[in-house]
């Protein structure tokens, strides 16, 4: 009797799955609308830098999404050119504009808005998750999504699908899959249609390779254009809204603890920290919140808002976990953290502030003849020059141009300029004011910088003729 | 065709025309100093691997005494060799022990094992030192050692230059070298193994100590001129080392940047960079300051051959004393009084434990100077064993040990006693390290 209900069961899955099998074709052509190729350009000093990525559509406004590595954290919002969208298999010639936004920190997605004219066109990945619950994927079950072929293959959309395989706590919950099922950045569906996730990149694969001159050896590749790893629905969905009110992205969340390192279950039985895990503040950052509450280098963060730091697989996901309670909080909230000093429990009350000025934030300007781009010294200058805030001055070296006079001399790029001509530049507008009126002068023949790097200083003669 | 024979004769007649010099290489003194050449065999501890391991090498060596004393190279013959045996002229071996050694000028000094040479009734000679502020480019010079362990080679070349600046940080066998002294450049051919033996005039007397070749280039040498050697020798036979004062500058070359800080010809030392922390930091002294006087002495630092000189006089006031510098700063010209310190090399002492499977080097002030570390504590990971508690549980090679059970690694004693009771009594370990800044915990698992 019991044997024959479970054949029904069976039955019926299998006659459910070949139904919706043939509506693939069908569930394609609706979902494809929520996908599209972005194309933009990153203007340095010396060129234009195209970029092509994909993105989905976030909300009815023209809201795209583009996954976090799409810009480098160097590049400033304002070197982002000449954002174009394309539909997936419409030909090329035919795009649409658009802005960017910004990148939110939380999730790191960077937003865009596309112009009106394509709107109508695309359907946010939300109208496939409505009643979306917190239901998880089950093992074994399939699912699908959309990969795009290149620029000169009109970003033909096709297929990926698989089977999931594993779920697991990043400490985002996401599903691995046994094929790649999208390209990064791009949602994920299930047999019915249904929004299951959005694709991440970063994930990649151990082979051995096998040479002439090689008897083996292992090597780690990553599918750059198609990913097994997807985000679950529940946890991107809030996401959704986190468009920046900003291009900075600002207000971004900062707690200015430095270095936070994951601990292994062994040290975690040690410390007494039965099933939980936690963090080593490796140092505590001048003048941030964390110092504000007291904490001190070398406290083991063991619970945040009164959560215990669960133990999550690998270890290092304990540090992601901390850092996003801090990043899906807002500057000025407060929040409990529980730390183990020594074999003292200590509980601090963090009020958490808006991250100071990023490098990508910082001005900065170029001198063509001298050959180099000089920023503002900002707070993360310090942190990693080990410079305190008293000490924070002069400008950093952010390009040097090859073969021009100060690449000549011996600047490289973020070595740190403390004097122009033997005089101490204490602010940007200083040394920027300084350098113009070298750059301006053809008579000059020769000036000194004084930079340091890797902590030690260097003359560095910079010939102009 | 009488022609042709008019050609050979020639030749042949000026044949005698080289001989002279040809039999002064085969002088009294030249005979006597082959008989001063040793070939030194050293067995040495290794702390690479995450245990104690020896490792053997051959290099070269001259007697300098009746009583035995026998030049070398420090990355020769280092404290950390365990058994140095000296083949004499004769080919009879005999053991030496290091009386002491100095890095910075790449120099060691073993002593025969007199009691064992009277005992076997062997003979040597010694050597003498040549006048090396005389040499002059061209001149004639013989390498003497064992290159590839082919003992007593000779090779021929001339002394290619007389001053040559070659400083490096981690020149002989991971410690500083060359920041005191220039060098004899010469085209001796010099091999691995011709290392400590004597580059030698025609009559034998000893030019400089070979130290070093460009691998890959054609017979480019180096040898510390003998000048240096005699002193080094001088102090390392009365006090086993050589102390030397520091303050923690890093000169430049000012090569012609006289114009931009407008100085008069030839004066002046460049400061490139002071060391955090140093005498010279705390004194107020900055990268891009001019030192014009070193104790009223005008300084010249334009050219690289011109600083270690320069160096050397700081280097050689008494540890603790007050050294007067006059620097120039933009327009004025600042007095500066800096006490010197003790200087010391970057690279620490090095230990095993076993039961860890754990090899370290201490961290010196130097190198904590050099990474920014707050202070001298911890050991630095220099290798760890597979399957051996420490490489299980995660440390790896360039770690910094802070603590062990809680307590600061200040010395490498404290270390010893903690892997002491580990021994006597394996319990889990907490340990903590930093690698670049980020700190983790770790256990020590029995």
């Amino acid at each position: 009797m019991k044997l024959s209900f479970c054949r029904g069961l069976l039955a019926v899955l299998l006659l459910a799955g070949v139904a919706r099998a043939a509506d693939l074709p069908e569930l394609f052509k609706e979902r494809v609308k929520s996908v599209v190729a972005v194309e933009f350009f990153t203007e340095t000093e010396l060129d234009r830098r195209p970029t092509v990525t994909c993105a989905f559509v976030a909300d009815a406004a023209g809201t795209l999404v583009l996954p976090p590595d799409a810009v480098s954290g160097r590049v400033q919002p304002s070197q982002l050119k000449d954002f174009r969208v394309y539909i997936p298999g419409k030909p090329v010639g035919d795009f649409a504009h658009a802005v960017y936004l910004g990148q939110d920190a939380l999730s790191g997605w960077h937003f865009v808005r596309v112009e009106e004219k394509f709107r109508s066109q695309l359907t946010p990945v939300t109208a496939f998750a409505a009643g979306a619950g917190p239901a998880e994927p089950a093992m074994g079950s399939s699912v699908w999504g959309i990969g795009l072929r290149r620029k000169d293959e009109d970003f033909v959309p096709y297929l990926l699908s698989g089977d999931v395989s594993h779920i697991e706590s990043f400490p985002e919950r996401a599903a691995i899959a046994l094929a790649e099922v999208a390209a990064p950045g791009l949602p994920v569906f299930d047999r019915d249609g249904g929004l299951a996730g959005i694709a991440i990149g970063g994930f990649g694969s151990t082979f051995m390779q096998f040479s002439r001159t090689e008897r083996g050896s292992r090597v780690m590749l990553m599918n750059v254009e198609e990913s097994r790893v997807f985000y679950l629905t529940h946890e991107v969905l809030p996401w959704l809204g986190r468009v920046p009110s900003s291009v900075d992205g600002r207000p971004i969340p900062w707690l200015g603890a430095y270095g936070l390192q994951p601990m292994d279950p062994d040290v975690a039985a040690f410390l007494k920290l039965d099933n939980q895990s936690g963090c080593v503040v490796s140092e505590v950052l001048e003048n941030s919140p964390a110092q504000a509450a007291g904490m001190k280098d070398r406290d083991i963060i063991v619970a945040v808002g009164g959560q215990p730091v669960p133990r999550l697989k690998p270890d290092r996901v304990a540090v992601g976990y901390v850092e996003r309670e801090i990043g899906r909080r807002k500057p000025g909230d407060k929040l409990t953290l529980t730390v183990l000093r020594g074999s003292e429990r200590v509980e601090l009350t963090v009020t958490l502030a808006d991250e100071p000025k990023l490098q990508r934030e910082a001005d900065r300007k170029y001198f063509d003849r001298l050959g180099l781009t000089v920023r503002e010294f900002v707070y993360g200058d310090g942190v990693v020059r080990r410079a305190k805030l008293a000490e924070h001055r002069g400008v950093i070296a952010h390009f040097v141009k090859n073969n021009s006079p100060v690449g000549t001399a011996g600047l490289r790029t973020d070595d740190w300029i403390l004097e122009v001509d033997g005089t101490e530049v204490k602010t940007y507008a200083e040394a920027v004011a300084k350098l113009a009126v070298i750059e301006a002068d053809t008579g000059r023949a020769e000036f000194v910088l004084l930079i340091s790097r890797n902590n030690e200083t260097a003359v560095l003669r910079v010939k102009l003729k | 065709m009488t022609r042709n024979i008019l050609v050979i004769l020639v030749l042949f007649t000026c044949v005698p025309a080289f001989a002279p010099n040809a039999r002064a290489a085969m002088s009294r003194g030249f005979n006597r100093l082959l008989d001063a050449v040793v070939r030194i065999d050293v067995r040495e501890e290794t702390f690479e691997a995450g245990a104690r391991r020896f490792t053997g090498s051959i290099g070269s060596g001259v007697i300098l005494s009746d009583d035995g004393l026998v030049l070398t190279n420090a990355h020769v013959a280092s404290p950390r060799a365990v058994e140095l045996s000296v083949t004499l002229a004769s080919l009879e071996r005999v053991n030496a022990t290091l009386v002491g050694w100095d890095h910075w000028t790449d120099l060691a000094l073993l002593r025969l094992d007199l009691a064992e040479v009277k005992r076997r009734g062997l003979k040597f000679t010694h050597a003498e030192f040549a006048d090396s502020d005389k040499l002059y480019p061209g001149q004639t010079a013989y390498a003497v050692g064992t290159p590839y362990g082919l003992t007593r080679t000779v090779t021929r070349g001339v002394i290619s230059n007389d001053r040559r600046y070659f400083a490096d940080n981690r020149g002989v066998n991971g410690y500083e070298t060359g920041l005191f002294n220039t060098w004899l450049q010469t085209d001796a051919a010099i091999n691995p193994g011709n290392s400590g033996g004597p580059l030698v005039d025609e009559d034998g007397h000893v030019m400089g100590i070979n130290s070093r070749g460009y691998l890959g280039a054609e017979n480019l040498g180096f040898a510390i001129p003998a000048n240096i050697a005699r002193r080094i020798v001088a102090g390392l036979a009365h006090d086993g080392s050589i102390t030397r004062s520091y303050i923690g500058i890093v000169p430049g070359s000012l090569l012609d940047l006289e114009g931009f800080y407008s100085l008069k010809q030839n004066t002046g030392l460049l400061v490139n960079s002071v060391d955090p922390g140093s005498p010279a930091a705390k004194a107020g002294l900055r990268g891009g300051d001019i030192v014009l006087t070193i104790n009223g002495t005008p300084v010249d630092g334009r050219f690289p051959e011109q600083l270690p000189p320069i160096q050397n006089l700081i280097a050689s006031l008494p540890v603790g004393s007050t050294v007067k510098l006059a620097v120039k700063r933009g327009e004025q010209t600042i007095p500066f009084a800096i006490t010197t310190e003790k200087l010391e090399s970057r690279q620490g002492e090095e230990w095993a434990f076993e039961k860890w499977g754990l090899t370290v080097r201490k961290v010196s002030r130097a190198y904590a100077r050099e990474n920014q570390l707050a202070d001298d504590t911890g050991l630095l990971v220099i290798g760890v064993q597979p399957g051996f508690p420490a490489a299980v549980a995660g440390l790896e090679r360039g770690d910094i040990i802070t603590k062990v059970d809680q307590q600061a690694i200040t010395s490498l004693d404290v270390a010893k006693k903690l892997h002491a009771a580990f021994a006597a009594r394996p319990v889990p370990t907490l340990v903590e390290a930093q690698s670049d800044r980020q700190v983790s915990l770790y256990i020590l698992k029995p």
